[in-house]
């Protein structure tokens, strides 16, 4: 059965790109939401294998709804994976005190990005 | 006083060899997809950040009767003191209204610290100029364009047009002022 990835993006391109490596590139199946309360709803429904989550957005922003998934029984475990813009060393700490297991910057890379589901999902 | 200019290069569009990327994919389909004209400019915004790497990018708007250059939008930019015209200067003006893609290469100033990559896109239509995408300062993770920017830089040159200001490609500048974000940046076309 095809690992399941939720990809989340309030931007439509990055959706888009993000599915099309994750379509062309794996054989991951792929779940998206537009913001980080609609991701901690989607998670807690589709039980994803994984979580890959813009920081900045609307309504909820990345580190919100991180921190929320991991107070939450179900959604604890998944590993999440934030993709953002800033590259500081303080926004990473942050980052991983919100409860994320990695960090990836734009614009993103797809081989490095499928090299690093993989280190999570294997192939 | 930089001497970025020497790294400049007009760039001709020619041998497109990444139809598997997937940028290009996403961009392409992206712009399609744009329902009316500011929804293509969040497009372009969106594209520009997330495959360019820069959050400082301007549209300036082609006269076709004048051939003046006006500011359509921006984003990142305060407009009211860095000056894109003087920044694309009169060299890259002529190249980019030839249809040329006018790029500031990473280069060291007088001083030894690097000057600021930036690159200016003509978005074309029907063989003419109707406008011009500056992309400034780049994000500190990204360091300058490669090949596949510049594949990337052709598909908006070629593709951008007809979702930006539709068939005629003579719609009015947006003045709303929520299409202009404001924020400071530095050199080299700094208003005096």
């Amino acid at each position: 059965m095809a690992k399941k990835i939720l990809v989340v993006d309030d931007s439509k391109t990055a959706l888009m790109m993000e599915r099309e490596i994750l379509e062309k590139r794996t054989n991951y199946q792929c779940v998206t939401a537009a913001d980080g309360q609609e991701a901690v709803e989607k998670a807690q429904q589709e039980h994803p294998d994984l979580v890959l989550m813009d920081v900045v957005m609307p309504r909820m922003n990345g580190f919100e709804a991180c921190k929320m998934m991991r107070q939450q029984a179900s959604t604890r475990e998944i590993p999440i994976v934030l993709v953002t813009t800033r590259s500081e060393e303080s926004y990473m700490e942050a980052g991983f005190q919100s409860g994320c297991n990695d960090y990836i910057t734009k614009p993103v890379d797809g081989a490095e990005l499928v090299a690093l589901l993989q280190s999570y999902l294997g192939e | 006083m930089n001497d970025n200019k020497s790294a400049a290069s007009g760039t001709k569009f020619s041998g497109a060899d990444a139809t598997t990327d997937l940028r290009l994919v996403a961009a392409r389909k992206r712009l399609a997809e744009s329902r009316g004209q500011e929804d293509a400019i969040e497009g372009l915004r969106e594209i520009v950040a997330n495959f360019l790497g820069s959050e400082e990018i301007g549209l300036l708007r082609v006269d076709q009767t004048t051939a003046a250059l006006q500011v359509f939008w921006s984003f990142g930019i305060d407009t009211e003191k860095y000056d894109l015209l003087l920044a694309l200067g009169d060299a890259g003006r002529e190249r980019v209204m030839g249809g040329e893609c006018h790029v500031e290469l990473a280069a060291r100033d007088r001083s030894g610290a690097m000057a600021k990559v930036q690159a200016f896109v003509p978005i074309r239509m029907a063989n003419q100029t109707v406008a011009i995408l500056a992309i400034l300062r780049l994000l500190p993770q990204k360091h300058s364009f490669d090949g596949s920017d510049m594949e990337l830089f052709k598909l908006l040159s070629n593709e951008a047009a007809m979702p930006l200001f539709g068939a005629n490609g003579h719609s009015k500048p947006a003045t709303d002022e929520h299409l202009t974000d404001e924020r400071l940046t530095d050199e080299p076309g700094m208003r005096a």
